[in-house]
């Protein structure tokens, strides 16, 4: 019995593109892709990127910040035990950062209520970030209106960033939302609870847990925030030497601001002091 | 006469009972199909069909068959043709389209509907039908009394008076009439003439502002109906321009060849007069409307507006008509998102003084007065940290703690225990007692509110958590804590 193997229904000429495809440097192909943004950028008039405002994470994402015009995704990661997190409230607390850094214009937030236990965001506690009376919430009782909720506040020229907070991981959906945010220049943030099967385009994808905070020495009251921040994909970016970045971030809700603890001050109880010493 | 005498004369009768409600139905039906000739047509509550009841049927009125409809064509025959010819013409139209679906009927023209009423019913000739105007009086005075729309016992007096048709009546002095019979059939009669006004209440109020677009040969693809919609749009907006004002509310109707009508109807959260803009919003619609065997007719109407209150019509762009930037945009971007997803899913967020973290967020409609800048921070910085997250609901949880004042030591949630390490509180916050409870009634006059002690929480896995128990610590009866605990929130 004759074995085809399909590389023999191959035409030489696909061959040679897969050829070329390898033989193009990547370097050369980012620049394509770098001057295709640009000009998509330029069109919609807004900066290319938003910088963090922390210089080590900055320093590895393309134009020193997160890019305007594209699909990022942030998403809860299990607790430092291992367990899945029991709610997404770093995550979000990290997303309403992202919302704050982006220009000013209307906030698309759009969400889809599941399960039994219903906890919509909570604006009083955003309003460090942003002032809550920009957003513009839209409950979706389907995936598929989400996401459609989600392209048109996109391709809407008034709105700052939209937001979608799903389950649904839709390959095509993602598609269509990063291609909806190149054109526009309007940033997407996917928000997730739990883990999912990463959208192939999004421009990065980062994954918060909540970390255990340090106290006021000598008692036991809840510090402030701290966040275990990975940046998972970086899509347009500096690779960095670790394979998955990683940074123990601390939201200051007095100062308001949001900065790496050093690595001398993990688990130090005098950490929070000498931090604001240093920042 | 009675079913069983009618049986026992005529052993082979056929017999069908009677379906008010279906009748009811069909009438409705057919009223609604006349909108397309003019928006003000009223059910005749002198109809026989729809009288509930058999004994206040009126003298005239009968079963089934005599049901009514009034229509008011005024200001709408022109567009049958000019003066009294589009009036036989809209006459005419109006009983061979009825004819062509199996429907008899006798419609009558005149300038009054009393007159009218009684020309349907009574007129013996074809030619008698239509009534030219101002000639009313000659065209009643032949028709027996029973036009008159009287009550059962003023007619009975009127026939034993041999007083049998309505110019009978004409010659009568008015004041021995009314002294005798009251003043039904002085108000009937001048009604009939014209002389006394006699109001129409619509089955539907009519709008303000309508345009119609009728076709030589019915449609049916779904590109012919977009286009129809977008030419009857820009008529309709130019009557705004004129008007000043700005569609709230549009409804499209199409009526079918089949006599049936499909409505659709799109609203704006602010008063709008914007051509693309509306179409953006009726093409979501327009897909869910069947046209059926094709459509003849289609209506567009305004049913709510309101006085136009946006700025100058900005010069159309070229490069991406129908978009407007900033706060416009925003709202047109919910209009569309309200349209899919009803409008209680697109909101926007007020704060409201309270101090129950529940209370303090409000979903208002996108069209109000958004919150002030800073109204937030403000609100945010009088209370103690929240969480970014609250429950709609408040979990109940089992807690363990040491001293029953303190913070718990382990909560229970979700089948998982959590064991506290750090905790902030209570912040005690009490229920407002100058507002009603949920179920309306007030407390007792000197009874304590119920109060919560909030407490910040972070288990030994970093997640922050938002507890409260509900009310102070104490021992019931049976020796057990009367206070439960409840997870309201997570925190970043």
């Amino acid at each position: 019995m004759p074995v085809i193997s399909p590389s023999a229904f191959a035409s030489p000429a696909s061959k040679a593109a897969n050829d070329l495809a390898t033989l193009v440097p990547a370097a050369l192909r980012e620049k394509v892709r770098r001057l295709e943004r640009a000009n998509s950028v330029q069109r919609s008039g807004k900066a290319a990127a938003v910088p963090l405002g922390i210089a080590a994470i900055d320093a590895l994402l393309p134009e020193g910040g997160l890019l305007t015009g594209a699909l990022h995704e942030i998403e809860a990661g299990p607790c430092p035990s291992g367990r899945v997190a029991p709610h997404d409230g770093a995550a979000l607390g990290f997303a309403a950062h992202l919302l704050g850094r982006f220009g000013p214009g209307t906030i698309l937030w759009c969400r889809r209520p599941t399960g039994r236990f219903d906890a919509p965001p909570y604006a009083s506690a955003l309003s460090p970030w942003f002032d809550p009376a920009r957003l513009l919430m839209v409950t979706a009782h389907r995936d598929e209106d989400l996401f459609w909720a989600m392209e048109e506040g996109l391709r809407c020229p008034g709105i700052a960033a939209v937001l979608g907070e799903t389950r649904a991981a839709d390959p095509t959906a993602g598609r269509r939302l990063s291609l909806a945010a190149e054109k526009n220049g309007v940033p997407a943030l996917l928000l997730r609870a739990q883990p999912a099967p990463p959208q192939s385009v999004c421009a990065t994808r980062w994954r918060i847990a909540s970390a255990p905070s340090c106290s006021t020495p000598g008692l036991k009251d809840v510090g402030a925030a701290r966040w275990r921040l990975e940046l998972r994909r970086n899509r347009f970016g500096t690779p960095s030497a670790a394979e998955t970045p990683s940074w123990l971030l601390e939201w200051n809700d007095e100062t308001h601001c949001l900065a790496v603890v050093p690595q001398a001050l993990h688990g130090s109880s005098g950490a929070r002091f000498e931090e604001r010493l240093v920042g | 006469m009675r079913l069983a005498d009618a049986r026992a004369l005529l052993p082979d009768l056929v017999t069908v009972a009677g379906e008010p409600q279906a009748d009811l139905r069909l009438i409705e039906a057919i009223a609604g199909w006349c909108d397309r000739y003019t928006p003000w047509v009223a059910i005749d509550p002198m109809g026989g069909a729809l009288a509930d009841d058999i004994e206040k049927t009126c003298s005239a009125g009968g079963f089934g068959g005599d049901a009514g409809l009034l229509l008011d064509v005024t200001g709408c025959t022109h567009l049958f043709g000019e003066g009294e010819a589009g009036e036989r013409a809209l006459l005419a139209d109006l009983v061979t389209r009825l004819a062509r679906r199996d429907l008899s009927c006798r419609a009558a023209m005149a300038d009054t509907a009393g007159a009218a009423w009684a020309l349907a019913r009574f007129a013996e000739r074809q030619a008698d039908l239509f009534c030219p105007s101002r000639g009313q009086r000659d065209a009643l005075g032949s028709l027996p009394v029973e036009g008159l729309r009287l009550d059962p016992p003023i007619l009975e007096a009127f026939l034993k008076l041999g007083l049998r048709r309505i110019g009978d009546l004409y010659p009568m002095p008015r004041a021995p009439l009314a002294r005798r019979f009251g003043n039904q059939p002085l108000n009937r009669l001048d009604q009939a003439l014209g002389t006394l006004a006699e109001p129409i209440e619509p089955r539907r109020l009519p709008p303000a502002f309508r345009t119609r677009l009728a076709f030589a040969e019915p449609i049916g693809r779904a590109e012919d109906i977009a286009a129809a919609t977008s030419r009857l749009l820009a008529a309709l907006c130019r009557q705004f321009e004129q008007a000043g004002v700005g569609a709230r509310q549009l409804e499209i109707a199409l009526y079918r060849v089949d006599g049936s009508v499909d409505r659709t109807s799109i609203g704006t959260s602010r008063p709008n007069r914007d051509n693309p803009k509306l179409m953006k919003l009726f093409e979501e619609r327009l897909g869910e409307l069947d046209p059926g065997f094709g459509v003849e007719l289609m209506i567009l109407a305004a049913p709510e507006v309101e006085a136009w209150s946006g700025t100058q019509d900005a010069l159309p762009d070229q490069n991406a008509p129908g978009i407007a930037s900033g706060v416009d945009g925003m709202i047109d971007l919910a209009d569309r998102l309200a349209l899919r997803l009803g409008s209680e899913n697109v909101v926007r967020l007020l704060s409201r003084d309270s101090h129950l973290p529940e209370r303090v967020q409000v979903a208002a409609a996108v069209s109000s007065k958004p919150a002030a800048a800073g109204a937030w921070r403000r609100v945010a910085s009088l209370k103690g940290a929240r969480p970014t997250r609250l429950l709609q609901r408040p979990e109940p949880v089992e807690v363990t703690a040491f001293v029953p004042d303190d913070p718990p030591s382990v909560f229970h949630w979700r089948r998982h225990a959590h064991r506290i390490v750090r905790a902030d509180g209570p912040e005690r916050i009490a229920n407002e007692w100058w507002r009603p409870r949920s179920d309306g009634t007030h407390p007792p006059a000197g009874t304590l509110p119920p109060v919560r002690d909030y407490y910040r929480v972070e288990d030994d896995d970093g997640g922050r958590f938002w507890l409260f128990r509900d009310g102070p610590y104490q021992l019931a009866a049976n020796g057990h804590p009367t206070a439960r605990w409840f997870l309201h929130g997570f925190c970043a």
